[in-house]
C-alpha cells in the first residue's frame, strides 16, 4: 500500500498529536544518546582548539560561577558585548559554525540568566545598604547589564537573522532561505535569532509585561515541530513563561494547558534524561505544579492523570486549602506564587541613597496578583452551596453563609463574571474566544436564584483510549 | 467594545507599538497625545497605553504622574478584566506600593485607584460610588476622562443584565450610584431600553447569559481518536 511509505509520514505527524509526541520522544532519546558521544568528542577537540574565537563561542555558553565576584560579572558583560558586537557588526556575516546544536540556546539562556541575577543582586545591595564599596561601583556603572542593551542584543539578533520573515515563510510552506538574507542563511545567525525570540519572551515576563511576552511568540507555532522543541531546556522554558504569562492575564485554562503539556512531556522523557540536566528541570517541574495548583483553584478542571497524581503527592494539602477558598487560602496562594514565580526584576538601577524605597519587584507583582485572589476567594464556598439547589432565595442563602444580602449579591456577580474566559483556539497566543468555562450557571430573578448545572456525561472513550495507550507503552 | 485593540487606533500608533519604535523615548509624546485623545473621545486602547507605561518603566525621567493615573483610570473602565492589573505590573514597585517613609503624590493616587478598582472587580458597585464621593482626590483623578461616571454606569448595567432577569429598583439605585428610584427608572428605560413592572421590579430582556439553561456536556467521539489504536493494530499484525 502506497500510504505506508515515507511520503505519508509528515502528514500523519501533523494530524495526530500522539504520534507526533511519540516521534519527538524518540527523537529526544536519540539526541541524548548522541550527545553523550559528542561530549567526549568536544573535549578531545577542545584541547587542540587553537582558534580563539571558537573558544570564545564556547565560553559564552558556560554558566558563570555562582560565587562570581562583581568584577567577574562586569567582565562577563564586557565579553558578551564584544562577542555580540563581533557577530552583529563585522563586515558582513561572520563565517562561524555554532559549536553544537544547543550552543545558541545556551548562549542566550546564559546571557539572560546573568542579566537576571545581576539585576537582582544590584537591587539587593541597594536594599540592604551594608556594602558601600560594591554599591559605589554599581552606582558608577549604571549601564552595565542595562536593560536597553540586553533588549538591543536580542532585537538585533532577531532582525539580522530575518528569523521572523523565515518563520512566516515556513508557516506558508515556502522556502525560508528565500527570505533569509546573507545573515539568516547561516546557521549561527538563524539559531541565535530564533532563540532570541524565546529570550525576549522571558525578559518581558521578568519585567512584568505579560501581554508583550506572549505577543513576542506570534511567529512561533507552539507545537512539537517547533525548533525549540529539539532543545529540551528551551522547550521547557518556553512553556513555563507562556503558561505564567497566561496565568497573570487570568487565562487559567490556557495556562493549565501549557503547564500540562510540558509536564506530561517531561514525565515521558525523564527516564533517559541525564542527571545534571534533570536536576534543574526537576526544580522547574515543581514550580509548574505549584502554578497548576493556583490555576486549578481559580478554574477547577479535570487534569491529566499523571499530573493529578503528581500534584496530589507534592502539593496535596495546599491544593485542598486553595480549593476551599476563604481567607485561610490566601497565605497558601502567596507561598506557592513566591515559590514558583520568575525572579522578577526592575529595568532601572535602584535608588542607592534611599534603601527603603527599593521594594522587591516580586512583592509588587505578588500584591497585584493577590488582589484578584481576594476578589475570588469566596467563589468555592458559593459554588458548593449553589450545587445543592435548583432555586434558592438569596436572603436565605445569605443567612446560611452568614453574610449580608448585599455581600452575597457581589459574590454572585463576581463568580458569574469570572466564568467567562478567553481561550486560545488558533493564531497568536493572545487571541482567543470568550467561552463559558463553568459547569454551573445561574440567573437571578429579584431575590430568587435559578441554578442550572451542566451534567457531565462520562468520558468513556477518552478513558478507554488513555488506558489502552498506557498498556501499550 | 474592544479596550485592548480598538478600531480607532490610527496607523501611526499601530506602527509604534508593533515595531521597535516602541522603545524610542520620543515616541512617548505621540502616545501621550493619543491617550489624551482616548480620554476625550471615550474609547480605550490599553495596549497602546501599556507601551507608554513601558517607556516610562525604561525611562523614569520622562514620567508624568497625571499620564499614569489617566492610564489607570482608563484601564479601570474596562472592568471586569485584567487591564488595570496589567498596567499596574508595569509601574515601578515603589510607585504602586506606599513605602513606610515615602509617600509621593503618585503613590497615594495609585493606591487610591487600586481601592476603587478592587471594588469594581469585586462587584461592590454601591461601595464604589460611596468611595468615589468620599474624597476630593477622586474627582481630580477622573476629571480628564470624559464621561467617566457614565461609562462606569453603563458597564454596571450591562453586567447586571448578564446575571439578572428582574432586579429591584432599590438595589439598582445603589449599584448605579443614582439618587432616587425615579432616576433609576428613567435610566433603565431611556438608556438601557428595559421595562419597569407594576411591582417596581426592573425587567431585563432575555439574553444568552441570564437564561441559565440546562445543558448536558457529552463526549464527542470521532474516528480520528482511534487512529493511533488502529495504527498499532495494523503494525502489530503486519
Amino acid at each position: 500500500m502506497s500510504y505506508q511509505n515515507g511520503m505519508a509520514a509528515p502528514r500523519a505527524i501533523e494530524d495526530d498529536s500522539d504520534v507526533e509526541e511519540e516521534a519527538l520522544v524518540a527523537d529526544y532519546r536519540e539526541q541524548v544518546q548522541y550527545e553523550g558521544g559528542m561530549e567526549e568528542l568536544d573535549q578531545a577537540t577542545l584541547a587542540q582548539q587553537a582558534d580563539e574565537i571558537q573558544s570564545r563561542l564556547v565560553q559564552a555558553a558556560q554558566p558563570l560561577d555562582f560565587q562570581a565576584t562583581l568584577e567577574t560579572k562586569f567582565q562577563s558583560y564586557d565579553n558578551y558585548c564584544a562577542l555580540f558586537h563581533y557577530i552583529l557588526n563585522s563586515d558582513g556575516p561572520v563565517d562561524l559554525e555554532p559549536p553544537s546544536y544547543y550552543w545558541a540556546w545556551d548562549v542566550i539562556d546564559e546571557f539572560i540568566y546573568q542579566f537576571n541575577t545581576f539585576s537582582s543582586y544590584r537591587a539587593r545591595i541597594a536594599r540592604q545598604a551594608n556594602n558601600e564599596e560594591e554599591a559605589q561601583i554599581l552606582r558608577d556603572n549604571p549601564n552595565t547589564w542595562g536593560c536597553y542593551s540586553v533588549l538591543n542584543v536580542l532585537y538585533s539578533l532577531i532582525q539580522k537573522s530575518q528569523i521572523l520573515e523565515q518563520l512566516t515563510a515556513m508557516r506558508r510552506n515556502e522556502d525560508p532561505m528565500a527570505v533569509a538574507g546573507p545573515y539568516g542563511a547561516k546557521n549561527l545567525y538563524r539559531m541565535l535569532g530564533y532563540f532570541s525570540i524565546i529570550g525576549l519572551l522571558r525578559v518581558h515576563c521578568l519585567l512584568g509585561d505579560f501581554s508583550l511576552a506572549l505577543k513576542t511568540l506570534d511567529d512561533i507555532e507552539l507545537n512539537k515541530k517547533a525548533m525549540f522543541a529539539r532543545v529540551m531546556a528551551a522547550h521547557f522554558t518556553t512553556y513555563y513563561y507562556v503558561g505564567f504569562s497566561y496565568m497573570m492575564m487570568r487565562r487559567y485554562a490556557d495556562a493549565i494547558r501549557m503547564f500540562s503539556h510540558i509536564l506530561v512531556y517531561v514525565s515521558r522523557t525523564k527516564n533517559f534524561q541525564k542527571n545534571t540536566q534533570y536536576d534543574s528541570i526537576s526544580k522547574k517541574n515543581d514550580q509548574m505544579l505549584a502554578l497548576i495548583a493556583i490555576c486549578v483553584a481559580f478554574h477547577p478542571t479535570r487534569l491529566d492523570d499523571t499530573i493529578h497524581t503528581a500534584l496530589r503527592e507534592k502539593y496535596g494539602d495546599q491544593l485542598l486549602k486553595l480549593q476551599r477558598g476563604g481567607p485561610e487560602s490566601l497565605p497558601i496562594f502567596e507561598e506557592l506564587f513566591r515559590h514558583a514565580c520568575p525572579k522578577f526584576i526592575s529595568p532601572v538601577p535602584p535608588d542607592f541613597d534611599r534603601p527603603e524605597a527599593n521594594i522587591d519587584p516580586i512583592d509588587h507583582h505578588l500584591s497585584v496578583f493577590m488582589e484578584e485572589v481576594k476578589t475570588n476567594m469566596w467563589s468555592p464556598t458559593l459554588k458548593s452551596y449553589l450545587r445543592l439547589y435548583t432555586t434558592m432565595d438569596l436572603k436565605k442563602l445569605a443567612g446560611f453563609l452568614d453574610v449580608k444580602p448585599e455581600e452575597l449579591r457581589s459574590w454572585l456577580l463576581v463568580n458569574k463574571q469570572r466564568t467567562k474566559q478567553l481561550r486560545w483556539t488558533d493564531n497568536g497566543l493572545l487571541e482567543g474566544e470568550l467561552v463559558n468555562i463553568s459547569d454551573l450557571d445561574y440567573a437571578l430573578q429579584g431575590d430568587i436564584i435559578h441554578i442550572s448545572e451542566a451534567k457531565m456525561g462520562r468520558k468513556l472513550v477518552d478513558w478507554y483510549l488513555r488506558n489502552l495507550s498506557r498498556t501499550y507503552a | 467594545m474592544n479596550g485592548e485593540d480598538p478600531q480607532e487606533r490610527p496607523e501611526q500608533i499601530r506602527n509604534i507599538i508593533n515595531g521597535l519604535e516602541r522603545y524610542n523615548p520620543q515616541a512617548a509624546d505621540v502616545l501621550e497625545a493619543y491617550l489624551q485623545q482616548q480620554c476625550e473621545e471615550k474609547f480605550c486602547d490599553c495596549n497602546a497605553n501599556r507601551a507608554l507605561l513601558k517607556l516610562y518603566q525604561l525611562n523614569p525621567d520622562r514620567i508624568k504622574d497625571e499620564v499614569i493615573t489617566n492610564i489607570l483610570v482608563k484601564a479601570m473602565t474596562q472592568f471586569p478584566s485584567p487591564q488595570f492589573d496589567l498596567s499596574l505590573h508595569l509601574l515601578s514597585p515603589s510607585q504602586s506600593n506606599p513605602g513606610p517613609n515615602s509617600t509621593s503624590d503618585l503613590t497615594e493616587a495609585v493606591s487610591k485607584l487600586r481601592v476603587l478598582n478592587a471594588q469594581l472587580e469585586g462587584a461592590q458597585y454601591a461601595r464604589f460610588w460611596v468611595t468615589l464621593d468620599s474624597d476630593d482626590i477622586y474627582a481630580d483623578l477622573t476629571t480628564d476622562i470624559a464621561g467617566f461616571e457614565e461609562m462606569i454606569r453603563l458597564r454596571i448595567a450591562h453586567l447586571v443584565s448578564q446575571a439578572y432577569r428582574e432586579v429591584q429598583t432599590s438595589v439598582l439605585e445603589g449599584w448605579l450610584g443614582l439618587d432616587s428610584e425615579d432616576e433609576v427608572k428613567k435610566f433603565v428605560i431611556e438608556t438601557c431600553g428595559w421595562r419597569v413592572g407594576e411591582d417596581g421590579l426592573v425587567q431585563i430582556p432575555k439574553n444568552p447569559d441570564n437564561e441559565a439553561k440546562k445543558a448536558e456536556i457529552r463526549e464527542d467521539v470521532s474516528v480520528d481518536m482511534f487512529g493511533r489504536v488502529i495504527k498499532r493494530a495494523w503494525e502489530d499484525s503486519a
